[in-house]
């Protein structure tokens, strides 16, 4: 539950941030370390580069490409013939998952754009992420014992949790809570001109009605008895 | 003794997908550490068990078909 209607404290509103999504985008949790949740952006940087790189890994470092489609029979979608870059993600749409991690799938979007068919590596990367011939992919997969397979699931994997990771940068956690600063009216939103949240004006404190006592204390004396006067008086 | 458990398997890579999935989906929902871990535990222990029961089925479909 995201929070009850009833007695719950308005939360502060939702600041987007562009640029940490733009920095999570490039590296997994960049956003989150530049807004200074250092401890979550470690946690994704950690987790998604593990996951992406152990997938790379169980691959033969061989499953992460874009490839080169312009000899390979056309793709039709929708009724138009695909070329360039969506014909090449119509023969690898794994690299459409892959592309989310961002800064680590570059070298295989550099080897697409480089790529030479009278080469056996690109130029900067070698093989890195390089479109594999089709001998040697028909060794991984037959070799690979399945491994080569959920390698690249892995990969895929690791570029859609980073989508999340982009979001969470972007607009903040899926459930929110005000922080403390917030509740005290102490924080930098109250140089803004956002509106002051109504828990920040909080009431009077009551008087301590529970601690006053009911009746009078033993040793306190009662008022005297009312004289009789000559109106009413006994004779 | 044959042990076909502890043999190399593609098993054993999965325990590193599901405590990332777990911890990452988790983080991505709250930001205070006791309620990431506390979801994350969670959706590793749902995980786990969908997994093993997607196993045992297919254990007894390969053993008695």
């Amino acid at each position: 539950m995201a929070s009850s209607p009833t007695n719950d404290p308005p939360l502060p509103p939702v600041k987007l941030d562009p640029l940490a999504a733009l920095l999570s985008y490039l590296i997994p949790g960049l956003g989150q370390i530049y807004q200074g949740r250092i401890g979550k952006g470690l946690l994704f940087f950690g987790g998604l580069y593990l996951l992406f790189f152990y997938g790379m890994s169980m691959g033969q470092w061989r499953n992460v490409w874009l490839p080169d489609a312009t000899e390979l029979p056309e793709v039709a979608f929708a009724g138009q013939t695909l070329g360039g870059v969506p014909k090449a993600i119509s023969y690898r749409p794994q690299f459409l998952g892959q592309v989310w991690i961002g800064a680590a799938a570059w070298p295989g979007v550099y080897q697409y754009i480089s790529f030479d068919k009278t080469k056996d590596e690109g130029p900067v990367f070698g093989k890195f992420q390089r479109m594999p011939e089709e001998k040697e992919l028909n060794e991984l997969q037959r070799n690979g014992n399945k491994r080569w397979d959920l390698g690249w699931v892995y990969t895929v994997i690791a570029g859609v949790l980073n989508l999340l990771v982009i979001y969470d940068a972007f607009a903040g956690p899926m459930f929110r809570e005000a922080s403390p600063e917030w509740l005290t009216g102490e924080s930098e939103n109250a140089n803004t001109d956002a509106p002051a949240p109504a828990a920040v004006a909080s009431p009077p404190d009551p008087p301590p009605v529970a601690m006053m006592p009911v009746f009078p204390p033993p040793d306190v004396p009662s008022a005297p008895p009312t004289p009789p006067t000559a109106q009413g008086g006994t004779p | 003794m044959n042990l076909p458990l502890f043999a190399v398997s593609i098993y054993w890579d999965l325990p590193v997908l599901l405590v990332v999935v777990s911890l990452v989906y988790a983080a991505t929902r709250h930001d205070r550490w006791d309620k990431i871990l506390h979801e994350a535990t969670g959706w590793g222990l749902r995980i786990t068990l969908f997994l093993a029961g997607i196993g045992l089925v297919l254990y007894l479909l390969s053993t008695y078909l």
